[in-house]
């Protein structure tokens, strides 16, 4: 299918003559990639990634492949960092951390990797970058609205504000030109790479979202690249009969990845409840580095896929959690 | 001195009492999520919940949220929106009339850490950090903090590390760096009983009927002397305690850790 070019003279040239009847629909159809290929096509040593999700929806099929290709020292942008966060830190995949907080959110119960990292490190150090919720979400607009920054919630005064490692130049202040008051800004957050987690997914790439949309929508348009890590593959009808949900639009993505469960233990709106019973287990199982790299063997680096992991908890978990039936719609 | 969890019940049923009984509201993890739910048994079925994912909850869900982020939250709501929504639109723009906020550790300015004890660098203990912790407290009208510490531990003169901004280090630095007028924490409800700010430094202004002078000096080691004049708390009634215990029990099974 031919491109047509969009430069001046490209266009003046097009303009002098009549247009031609276009005889195909040129082919629009997303990549479609499996979980491995993903990450070793998207994610090398090194790379800067954003983890979408907010402790729900978190795309945690996602960190086990990383876990089992054994990636190293990723700078990791993940507002809640939750489970996802933990267990690459367990499995010493991140160097860099951007974060709002670190948490297991049922209990609440410590996340042992994060803390064992910080408290007591061993390997090589975990640095830490983090910013309030509010203002790591005005980053991201910022990044997606193309704008050199954006005014946020004041700062002055607070540990984000004095604490800075990766990115010092996180915040600044500015003199309102309209009333001369102190105003904190925050520098655009535009990662290199998002992997988001979407209910549903059409052959295009349109990615859907059902619940609350967090800072979704401005995850998708501020990283340079989006890999979707899909709940489901659907016919393009379904996506168009509710467009409202989509929060990426096919032109902003640049893979997919159909993965039922990746978003397990965090819920999936309409298809999955929280996993409160593996909460706490994992709490239990993580309290030592040997019990951390125990899970990881036998559970991570054991498993091939999403479904595969959370069959091998038991038997019944999926009827367990599982809210609707396949076909939802 | 009262058991852990007589002071437990206390805290809630006496935080729950703040909650209005109609109006939009903020509330964070932990403690608020479950004084709300108490409020909602007893006089405030009327209230909405705002949550900063952008879950609008305006009536007792079928189960407990474990935590805002929690679906469970999102189960026949109103409204399910963003963030940008929940903490700018409602919050910031202080279409939000009241924000409860978990503070782990605060201080005499009313300073919350939830970061780090110790050095931030080589911290002694990690916590989970702020979340929208910070915006809560920033920008939210008629903040209240819940801290369900019984002991100094819970209540340094200075935290290690500012999470959710009090009135930071001195008077009047809220209005210095910016703070939107008029926001920010107003009351902090403990096991004791309740403070509040006098020249933006805590002090108590209610307390339960037990609860001694040189306890409050020992908890509180910024007052010289407890000469406040401080109220007494009617203890619990029995419809406030059947409210908090159902409560607890709903938040056992949903593995809350309830610690202090």
């Amino acid at each position: 299918v031919r491109v047509h070019p969009t430069d001046p003279m490209s266009l003046l040239g097009r303009a002098l003559r009549a247009a031609e009847p276009t005889i195909a629909m040129p082919d629009r159809r997303a990549r479609f990639l499996s979980l491995p290929e993903a990450v070793t096509e998207f994610v090398a040593d090194g790379a800067e990634l954003l983890l979408g999700g907010f402790a729900y929806s978190d795309p945690i099929g996602f960190c086990h492949e990383l876990i089992r290709q054994g990636r190293r020292g990723l700078r990791v942008i993940k507002a809640a960092g939750g489970l996802a966060v933990d267990q690459l830190v367990a499995a010493g995949c991140i160097a860099e951390l951007v974060t709002c907080h670190v948490w297991n959110s049922v209990g609440p119960r410590p996340p042992h990797a994060f803390r064992r990292a910080l408290e007591r490190p061993s390997g090589p150090p975990l640095r830490l970058e983090e910013l309030s919720y509010g203002a790591f979400l005005m980053g991201l607009v910022a990044a997606a609205a193309g704008l050199p920054f954006m005014p946020s919630t004041p700062a002055r005064g607070t540990g984000h504000w004095t604490h800075r490692d990766i990115w010092p130049d996180k915040f600044a202040e500015v003199v309102s030109p309209f009333d001369g008051r102190r105003v904190t800004v925050v520098a655009p957050i535009a990662p290199r790479l998002g992997i988001l987690y979407v209910q549903r997914v059409d052959e295009f790439g349109n990615g859907q979202v059902d619940g609350p949309t967090a800072d979704f929508r401005y995850a998708v348009a501020a990283c340079e690249q989006v890999v979707l890590l899909a709940e489901q593959l659907v016919p393009t009808q379904v996506i168009r009969r509710t467009p409202e949900l989509t929060v990426a639009p096919a032109a902003m993505v640049n893979a997919v990845v159909v993965a039922p469960w990746s978003a397990h233990p965090t819920d999936s709106y309409g298809y999955y409840r929280r996993d409160l019973d593996f909460h706490v287990w994992y709490e239990e199982m993580t309290r030592t580095a040997q019990g951390a790299e125990r899970y990881l063997d036998d559970f991570v680096r054991a498993t091939a896929s999403s479904v595969e992991f959370v069959e091998k908890l038991d038997d019944n978990r999926i009827d367990r959690l599982r809210l609707r039936s396949e076909r939802w719609w | 001195v009262v058991s852990e969890r007589r002071a437990l019940e206390r805290m809630l049923a006496l935080a729950a009492r703040l909650v209005p009984s109609s109006g939009a509201i903020f509330a964070g993890f932990n403690w608020p999520i479950l004084a709300v739910r108490v409020a909602r048994l007893l006089h405030a079925a009327g209230v909405t919940v705002v949550y900063e994912n952008g879950i609008v909850e305006d009536q007792l869900t079928k189960v407990l949220p474990t935590a805002p982020t929690d679906l469970a939250a999102a189960d026949n709501s109103p409204a399910l929106t963003g963030s940008l929504d929940a903490l700018f639109l409602w919050l910031r723009s202080g279409r939000i009339d009241m924000t409860f906020i978990d503070a782990p550790i605060v201080d005499q300015m009313g300073n919350i850490n939830s970061t780090a004890l110790g050095s931030y660098g080589s911290p002694k203990v990690r916590l989970a950090g702020s979340g929208g912790g910070s915006e809560l407290t920033a920008t939210g009208r008629s903040v209240v903090l819940m801290c369900s510490g019984t002991t100094a531990r819970s209540y340094p003169r200075r935290v290690d590390y500012i999470t959710s901004p009090g009135y930071l280090a001195a008077a009047g630095d809220r209005a210095r760096f910016g703070y939107p007028a008029g926001r920010g924490p107003v009351l902090v409800v403990t096991p004791l009983g309740l403070l509040g700010f006098d020249s933006e430094s805590l002090v108590p202004r209610a307390v339960f009927a037990d609860v001694t002078v040189s306890q409050l000096s020992g908890t509180f080691r910024w007052l010289d002397a407890v000469d406040y004049a401080v109220a007494t708390i009617p203890e619990p009634s029995q419809a406030e305690l059947d409210a908090v215990t159902s409560v607890l029990t709903e938040a056992r099974a949903r593995r809350y850790r309830l610690g202090t």
